[in-house]
């Protein structure tokens, strides 16, 4: 599989997130700081699980990738004194952000996420399809992370006056990202061609994996509840 | 079982991406639900898609007709027993269309949530009142309208996840090379069926259709504007493509107009635009007895209690031309139910099995999406 068209399509997704209104909220400091930084540990949180399925997936040619991307996400890649699991930085984000009483709805809405992915109909027919559906989420937010973590984390430390220790979620990918959204692009293409999955079939997975929006829809939504009126 | 409160929620769940036809396009749904609470603290939920284009509603209409006809016919009011659908649909006042409004949805939304609260509340399922017949619905897919680049992506995605059946939203300058591309990216092994929103002329019908009858069309639904039942018994006559009538089929007249006439090869049954469970299956029966078939539609956007009661619907029916809707997070950016109504590979679905409508909706989700928030009393 060409990886251009699948970089086009992912970096098409990168600039419809920072094109969103709602970006440019965050960038000038009229944004819900609060709900974005619950929103991206609802996304995140359970991120150590899903590499781990896919670890489980992964052509030879690609376990060493995803064993080493596994190893960060849980925190025992060497030098383990340096090592921090990423759903700890998650939750040292939100009580540096003095969300700490939300942690508990929070871990509970990243649960729930993941309950429903497993618990509702396959939208495909083999594990080979799910698991190419699973591989573009984790290259897709990789990518965008990798160039967009460091502007997200000046936002956060410029209107949400949070230290550089409580962002160390987005330096984290901000700079290890890059490597990885180049190496997950790889692994996407090494996956498709080992399970034989056709260039369109896979493309098909792969946009309706992403479809419009992905990063927005997972970072601003959730309004807040409206008030009855009699 | 006493109804002693219910609130409204006009609900608007961003979509994940817009949805268009010929008529309108949405980027976020627009329903409204409706709970209802019993004397022992049950409740059940409802929901009505109010659509202009369609029975004329709009969302104040039927907030209207929820909060001053509906809700003060059964509140406080002692409920029939659950398993009886035609006493529980009989509490509500007959509505009749008035100036140009058919007020369907409002009558499914409340309807619904009274049948879930009864159920609920003696822990039965569905299938007590409608038994099902088949032990999975399988749901089509659609194309939305859109530059035809986008259409054969839609149509792409469709097969990617196994879907064999696909309705293509047509009504444009380009619909011919449109449903050809279409076509050509599902492969022929696919049933391909066409839905025009009324936007069509008669003549502009008679073209379309005859350059696809070669691309084995399965049906056309709604090609002439609602109006006359002769011009689509007319056009009927004119072409080989099964005429499917929706937005002409509002209620069992319409039905018997439209058999009378010999309008229609299939009619497309959707529980909101119907009128609730009880009229639906009136038009069925029609349909049934006439030799007419019946696909059981949805609207763009229900969330999982509109889509639990299409399901329940479409299982209990003798048979069924297709199905519709179940879309759930495939549409929506998050859906009100804790258990998924989304269909699966191949667009198949397994029946609902829990108490009423057999999904647990999460009020608090409603509340996070709703524009307007209305409590009515036992005294309305």
């Amino acid at each position: 599989m060409d990886t251009a068209t699948v970089r086009e399509l992912l970096e098409r997704q990168v600039t419809a997130f920072t094109s969103a209104p709602a970006f440019a909220e965050l960038e000038s400091g009229k944004a819900e700081y609060d709900a974005f930084i619950e929103n991206v540990a609802r996304t995140h949180l359970q991120s150590p699980q899903l590499v781990a399925f896919l670890y489980a997936l992964a052509p030879p040619a690609a376990v060493p990738d995803l064993l080493e991307n596994l190893l960060e996400e849980t925190g025992r890649k060497r030098p383990l004194e340096r090592a921090r699991a990423h759903p700890q930085l998650l939750e040292e984000l939100l009580v540096a952000a003095g969300l700490a009483d939300r942690l508990p709805t929070i871990r509970a809405q990243a649960e729930d996420d993941l309950r429903r992915l497993v618990t509702e109909p396959l939208l495909y027919g083999t594990l080979r399809d799910v698991g190419l559906a699973a591989l573009t989420e984790i290259v897709a937010f990789e990518l965008m992370l990798s160039r967009l973590a460091g502007r997200i984390a000046a936002a956060l430390a410029t209107h949400r006056g949070l230290p550089a220790r409580a962002l160390e979620w987005f330096t984290h990918h901000s700079e290890v990202d890059v490597r990885h959204a180049e190496q997950g692009l790889e692994n996407l293409a090494t996956y498709v061609g080992y399970y034989g999955i056709g260039d369109d079939e896979a493309l098909a997975i792969i946009e309706t994996s992403l479809r419009e929006d992905v990063f927005a829809r997972r970072y601003f939504r959730a309004p807040k509840a409206a008030e009855p009126r009699r | 079982m006493r109804l002693v409160g219910a609130t409204l929620y006009v609900v608007r769940v961003p979509f994940v991406e817009a949805f268009s036809h010929s008529v309108a396009e949405r980027r976020c749904s627009e329903s409204v639900v409706v709970r209802v609470q019993d004397d022992v603290g049950a409740e059940g939920f409802g929901e009505g898609t109010p659509r202009s284009y369609v029975t004329g509603e709009t969302v104040e209409t039927t907030l209207e007709a929820l909060a001053h006809e509906l809700w003060p016919a059964v509140a406080g009011r002692e409920v029939p027993p659950a398993d009886d659908l035609a006493a529980l649909a009989a509490m509500l006042p007959h509505m009749s269309s008035a100036a140009g409004i058919t007020p369907n949805a409002a009558r499914a939304a409340m309807e619904l949530a009274v049948v879930d609260c009864a159920l609920r509340r003696v822990a039965r399922p569905m299938a007590t009142i409608l038994p099902p017949r088949r032990p999975r619905v399988t749901y089509s897919g659609i194309v939305t309208a859109g530059s035809i680049e986008r259409a054969v992506q839609h149509a792409r995605r469709m097969r990617a996840i196994g879907i064999r059946e696909i309705k293509v939203k047509v009504g444009f300058d380009d619909d011919v090379s449109r449903v050809t591309a279409v076509r050509e990216a599902l492969g022929t092994d696919a049933s391909l069926r066409l839905d025009a929103n009324g936007a069509w002329t008669f003549d502009r019908a008679v073209a379309v259709l005859d350059a696809l009858a070669p691309l084995q069309i399965a049906g056309v639904e709604q090609p002439l504007p609602r109006g006359r039942v002769e011009d689509l018994a007319r056009l009927r006559r004119a072409t080989s493509i099964p005429i499917i009538v929706d937005e002409s089929l509002l209620t069992a007249a319409d039905a018997d107009a439209l058999i009378e006439a010999r309008a229609a090869d299939v009619f497309n049954v959707r529980v909101s635009k119907c009128g609730g469970f009880a009229a639906s299956l009136a038009i069925a029966d029609r349909a049934a007895a006439a030799g007419v078939g019946v696909q059981v539609g949805s609207q763009v956007g229900e969330t999982a209690i509109l889509a639990a009661a299409g399901r329940h619907l479409a299982a209990t029916l003798p048979r069924i031309a297709f199905a519709e809707g179940s879309f759930g997070t495939l549409l929506l950016t998050e859906d009100v139910s804790v258990d998924s109504v989304r269909f699966g590979h191949r667009g198949e679905a397994p029946l609902l099995t829990g108490p009423g409508l057999g999904i647990r909706v999460v009020e608090e989700r409603l509340r996070r999406y709703a524009a307007t928030v209305r409590d009515l009393s036992a005294g309305g």
